[in-house]
């Protein structure tokens, strides 16, 4: 596995604007942790990932019924926007 | 012995006999402050003026013989990246500068049954990411032992209270060894109680699957006190467990395993002695202590450099700018976008974004992620198996003393080193503490770190309180402070 590091890409991927400065640094930053966490991709396992649980546990998540619960007005819940109207977030338009 | 240096049990005795109110203590911990914070800036924010009413409640239960438990009256910090409804959490970002909690953290509802006085929000890295408290945008904390060092991170800011005497106690987060490694630097006890003992419902995520949220206090007993207040079954956190507590018996009968490749190269003389010290010290009470393999801990930071990253990209992704925090101009909801993020979140968060999102990227998924997945599922069964031969791991909590500021920023490999000995039970999901053990050639803290296995969190405290007793640390930070 190659350790070039597409900063365009992955900027885009991640939706973060760079600088071309901060590119430079943090394309060689990854670069050397990539070199680093390389020694993973080489193993090999006997198992997949299919046998692996998110839980370090190993337990499965205990998922809430589908059930309408009250937990924050709609006032609450709009109360950090940056921008809302008639009880909605405000957006700049999807395409010039 | 000053009032804010005794214990949580002590001074609720003190409150219950009508010796001492909890409006003197929370005057005197102010005081402190006063003094420290300008050096130190262990806070974001201090609530000192916004208690009074409650201070004076606190006073009046102890009055009347109806006070609400241990922790009714205590001042106690909370680190801001844990929502408290009507306050900021800013996670010391940018992005979260005028963001206002409209709920609170399960955790602070349960202090709340005590009614807890918090004292304040405490600096961190930028969204829990970093092991200095360097990373804040709000400007870094430093070490009350010594102002040229930093107090660790990522919850500096609640050991940095804690250590001054600003707060009787604090709450953290650990993802990597945010609460361990900090308490190790500043002379305190960290807790990191098993995954999902603790509700991280409020709590906002950085690596879901490895955060947990635990006290950093002066004693073993008053994590103990905060650790049975904030734990229990949440059905708002899906990865909360209900399963009961799991005992070791006694401690006499324990048997402990030194975890060799936690003290091999990497890791500085003076904290594999004060590990040395603790094995001589468990041998002459009577316990048995072995040398232990866990070969994969090695590739640890490797795993954790995959994992949590790709967990804060998806994590952080919430932060665009549209339901709340900073929002950039942009032509499109799409330029307002990359752009809030640009803005918001400073480099070290941009890093592990990026590389979480390279990690689960089409392509190289199998080979980075899911390696790593793999990776860790070995490690834990490589855990399981050592738990069949001991009770107990030990290792040093930190390779080295704290460090000074500036010292590691401009390497990040370097910085995750510091991680080495914590992240493994945070990968694994066991219970593991640090504990202060003995001050280095400098004067500054070290700490032992003990691991034990899965829900006997109960046990891991009772036989790190046996280990307080004998060590008997009682230095304090420089003078000044007082």
């Amino acid at each position: 596995m190659s350790n070039q590091f597409d900063i365009d890409n992955v900027s885009k991927l991640a939706s973060i604007e760079l600088e071309e400065t901060e590119k430079n640094k943090l394309s060689q930053d990854l670069s050397i942790i990539l070199e680093h966490v390389q020694a993973i991709s080489n193993l090999e396992f006997d198992i997949s990932v299919d046998e692996v649980f998110i839980h370090p546990l190993e337990k499965q998540l205990n998922l809430q019924e589908d059930v309408v619960e009250e937990f924050l007005t709609h006032e609450e819940a709009l109360s950090n926007a940056p921008e809302s109207k008639d009880g909605k977030f405000i957006v700049p338009p999807s395409m010039e | 012995m000053r009032i804010e240096n005794k214990s949580i049990r002590e001074i609720n005795s003190l409150f219950q006999k009508k010796e001492i109110k909890p409006s003197e203590l929370y005057k005197q911990v102010f005081e402190n402050t006063a003094q420290s914070e300008s050096v130190l800036h262990a806070h974001l924010k201090l609530f000192e003026e916004d208690n009074l009413n409650k201070v004076k409640l606190s006073d009046e239960r102890y009055i009347k013989n109806k006070s609400l438990g241990l922790l009714d009256g205590i001042p106690i910090a909370i680190k801001d990246n844990i929502n408290l409804k009507g306050y900021e959490t800013t996670c010391s970002s940018k992005m979260l500068s005028n963001y206002i909690s409209p709920y609170s953290a399960t955790v602070i509802n349960k202090l709340d049954e005590q009614q807890v006085l918090y004292t304040g929000k405490t600096n961190l890295d930028e969204f829990a990411m970093g092991s200095s408290t360097e990373n804040s945008a709000y400007g870094l904390t430093r070490n009350p032992w010594n102002t040229e060092c930093v107090p660790g991170g990522s919850s500096g800011g609640s050991a940095a209270s804690v250590a001054a005497r600003s707060s009787i106690a604090a709450l953290g987060s650990d993802t990597g060894g945010s609460i361990r490694q900090p308490a190790s630097f500043c002379g305190l006890v960290g807790f990191k109680p098993t995954y999902g003992t603790v509700s991280r419902f409020g709590l906002i995520a950085f690596a879901s699957s490895l955060d947990q949220i635990g006290p950093i206090t002066k004693y073993v007993d008053d994590t103990r006190i905060i650790y049975h207040s904030i734990r229990g079954f949440d059905p708002k956190d899906a990865t909360s467990v209900s399963d009961k507590p799991v005992i070791i018996p006694s401690n006499k009968t324990a048997k402990v395993g030194v975890i060799k490749e936690l003290m091999e190269e990497g890791v500085s003389e003076d904290a594999k002695n004060e590990v040395e010290k603790i094995i001589k010290l468990l041998k002459a009470q009577g316990i048995e202590v072995i040398e232990v393999s866990l070969p994969l801990i090695k590739l640890a930071i490797s795993i954790y450099y995959l994992i949590a990253p790709a967990e804060c990209s998806a994590n952080l992704a919430r932060f665009d700018g549209v339901r709340y925090g900073l929002r950039a101009d942009g032509k499109t909801s799409y330029e307002m976008m990359e752009r809030t993020r640009a803005q918001g979140f400073g480099s070290e968060v941009k890093r592990r974004i990026l590389l979480g999102t390279y990690a689960l990227s089409a392509g190289y998924f199998d080979a980075y992620y899911g390696k790593a997945l793999l990776a860790r599922k070995k490690m834990i069964d490589e855990f399981n198996q050592i738990f069949k031969q001991v009770d107990y791991l030990i290792s040093p909590t930190t390779p080295t003393q704290a460090f000074k500021a500036g010292e590691k920023t401009s390497n990040p490999l370097e910085m995750y080193m510091s991680d080495l000995c914590t992240i493994p039970a945070n990968l694994a999901g066991l219970p593991s503490i640090s504990i202060p053990t003995g001050l280095s050639k400098e004067k500054l803290p070290l700490g032992v770190q003990i691991i034990s296995k899965a829900l006997t969190d109960d046990s891991l405290l009772d036989f790190s309180e046996m280990i307080e007793k004998e060590v008997a640390f009682k230095e304090e930070p420089s003078d000044w402070i007082k």
